[in-house]
């Protein structure tokens, strides 16, 4: 028991030295610019104005700690700074992006963990046999394809040839709920890399715990081969593709991003690029660390989970 | 087990064959390229007609293929400059200090999705092809490093290691005589899977024009830029994401099949060896990212 807390409190700790990085890292690679922020956040064409509005904006005159200092405690008051360009709150741009990414990403995990862990026990359970060999190439291919190459071949076939979706969301605004069909193609490639490393990690983790000793054992007293597979074999595979489920959140967020500016998706992948395009250090900043802090505290979720389910698996700290 | 093994290792050349031969030879074989004309046309002395600006839409797709490979391959050679020695040191060190000193700060930019750190830096600065190297190499360094480091601190416990010290070999000689001579072949692994993900990255981030010129003549970007015209001349989106989606699966698909066998042996969940995986697995813990 002591063994297990002190694991959890190591893992928090580290969650907690992890957050504070992020916030570190943001503000290091945008701000800690060499010469002239203002200058180089104007753009190619600077305009004095502009660069001096933005100097205003941004405090550039007082030291870059004391900079940290109040925006570090804006971050704990939820104050996420305000935009250059429009001069709304970043707050306000995330509540506008929240819903279509949410959205996305609540339906591409609702297909990806029965899918991608089915997958994986399927192929496990037939290994070496054809079932397994497809499942392992096809998942060992499409695993390495970017989802906006995929995206616009899908766009091609089932829009453009075939006519049955749309080819992008434009002109369904954020009620994509309501237009189904335009949200197939999104989800089919956000699911792509995914569903394919949850599947091969499912799939070498039940063949390893298939061939553990307590599982000759189990044979050995007659236990039923169900019962062996799912109550004894899948418990030990799933820890490590628990930790997988989290660090493919890392891979969701890119394919987010791609895919809403693929499919032309109003969420908070398009905010990010268009604040990006535009240079609005604050908006970036904003969005960063929401991201950065998801992608921190579901990792930790994640490490606990596996910890619960493996005890002895030694999950680093 | 060798004829399945032999049929991938073919069926992963065949593959890749047209991407690669595309990307290194391209730019030799094309030609002068003539006037521009109107946007995205189909036909009319253009093969695979033209695209968003005019051009030959074939002439781009042979200059396209070399940044994407060439950029991938420097920022993979990149990652492992600085990836080898830092976890060749910290694997090897006795000073506890040391290795927490360099291996502790990759934890925590593990913790960073790579593609929103490139956008980070992408608002601040308009990073050219190097430093779209730089920064995908940047955001491999952690995992590659924490790879290396798992793979050496199991072939620097064996008691070989420990002779050649008792002898007074130099650091040198044990580090990369011997040390870095026994994880080859984790490390050629693992530099097939990093070579996949740094191609993903390099052409996902040049879609989102990172690193490239808007009118740059770049697979990724055509696909970006032509999409406009999707409906009108599909070839010019069309053959460039063939053509990246034939070298990202060719690339795995070769590593995969050249590799079978020992591709578990340096990642923590390997079977082969019980009583060094177990090493690794503590060494490495759970965060390698297969």
């Amino acid at each position: 028991m002591t063994a297990l807390r002190s694991f959890v409190a190591r893992r928090l700790l580290l969650g907690v030295v992890q957050t504070v990085a992020v916030v570190l890292l943001v503000f290091t690679l945008t701000e800690a610019l060499p010469g002239d922020a203002a200058v180089a956040l104007a753009g190619d064409d600077p305009d004095p104005a502009r660069i001096a509005a933005i100097r205003e904006a941004m405090h550039l005159d007082r030291p870059a700690w004391e900079r940290l200092g109040d925006w570090a405690m804006g971050l704990l008051h939820g104050d996420l700074g305000t935009s250059l360009a429009s001069g709304r709150p970043v707050s306000q741009y995330i509540a506008d992006g929240f819903g279509p990414t949410l959205l996305l990403a609540a339906l591409t995990v609702a297909v990806l963990v029965p899918v991608g862990f089915g997958l994986g026990v399927l192929a496990a359970r037939h290994e070496g046999r054809l079932v397994d060999r497809l499942i392992s190439s096809v998942t060992l291919a499409v695993y390495a394809v970017p989802e906006f190459a995929l995206g616009v071949l899908l766009v091609t076939v089932f829009a453009l040839q075939l006519g049955w979706l749309p080819p992008t969301a434009v002109g369904f605004g954020t009620d994509l709920l309501g237009h189904p069909a335009a949200l197939m193609l999104p989800v089919l490639v956000l699911l792509s890399r995914p569903v394919c490393s949850l599947a091969r990690l499912m799939r070498a983790g039940m063949i390893d715990a298939l061939a553990s000793p307590y599982v000759s054992q189990a044979r050995r007293y007659g236990v039923t081969g169900a019962r062996i597979r799912y109550a004894h074999a899948l418990p030990n595979a799933l820890a490590p593709a628990t930790q997988q489920l989290a660090r493919t959140i890392d891979w969701l967020l890119s394919g987010v991003i791609v895919v809403e500016a693929l499919y032309v998706i109003p969420g908070l992948g398009t905010v990010l690029l268009n604040a990006v395009a535009e240079r609005d250090v604050p908006v970036v900043q904003g969005l960063a660390v929401v991201f950065g802090v998801l992608t921190v505290a579901l990792n930790l979720g994640a490490d606990l989970v596996a910890h619960r389910l493996a005890p002895r698996a030694g999950v680093a700290a | 087990m060798k004829k399945p093994r032999m049929g991938r290792f073919a069926f992963g050349l065949a593959v890749i064959a047209v991407p690669l031969a595309l990307a290194l030879l391209g730019p030799a074989l094309a030609g002068d390229p003539g006037p521009r004309t109107a946007s995205f046309t189909v036909g009319e002395g253009h093969w695979l007609g033209t695209d968003f600006v005019g051009r030959d839409v074939w002439l781009q797709v042979l200059h396209g293929g070399r940044p994407v490979v060439l950029t991938a391959l420097a920022a993979t050679t990149l990652a492992y400059l600085v990836a080898l020695p830092v976890g060749l040191v910290s694997a090897l060190t006795h000073r506890r200090w040391l290795e927490e000193l360099l291996m502790r700060p990759l934890d925590v930019l593990l913790a960073v999705p790579s593609l929103l750190l490139i956008l980070l830096a992408a608002t601040v600065f308009s990073p050219g092809v190097a430093g779209l190297a730089l920064l995908v190499a940047l955001v491999n360094v952690p995992d590659a490093a924490r790879l290396v480091r798992a793979a050496a601190a199991e072939a620097a416990a064996r008691p070989a290691v420990e002779a050649l010290r008792m002898q007074g070999e130099t650091w040198w000689r044990m580090a990369v005589g011997y040390v870095g001579r026994s994880i080859l072949r984790p490390l050629a692994a693992d530099a097939g899977t990093r070579l996949t993900g740094v191609l993903y990255l390099v052409a996902t981030a040049a879609f989102l024009g990172v690193g490239v010129a808007p009118d740059a003549a770049d697979w990724a970007v055509m696909v970006d830029r032509n999409r406009t015209g999707l409906f009108v001349q599909p070839w010019a989106v069309v053959v460039p994401a063939l053509l990246i989606v034939a070298l990202t699966m060719g690339t795995n698909l070769l590593f995969d099949a050249a590799l079978a066998g020992d591709r578990r042996s340096g990642r923590p969940r390997g079977t082969e060896r019980p009583e060094t995986t177990e090493t690794l697995r503590n060494r490495a813990g759970s965060e390698a990212r297969p």
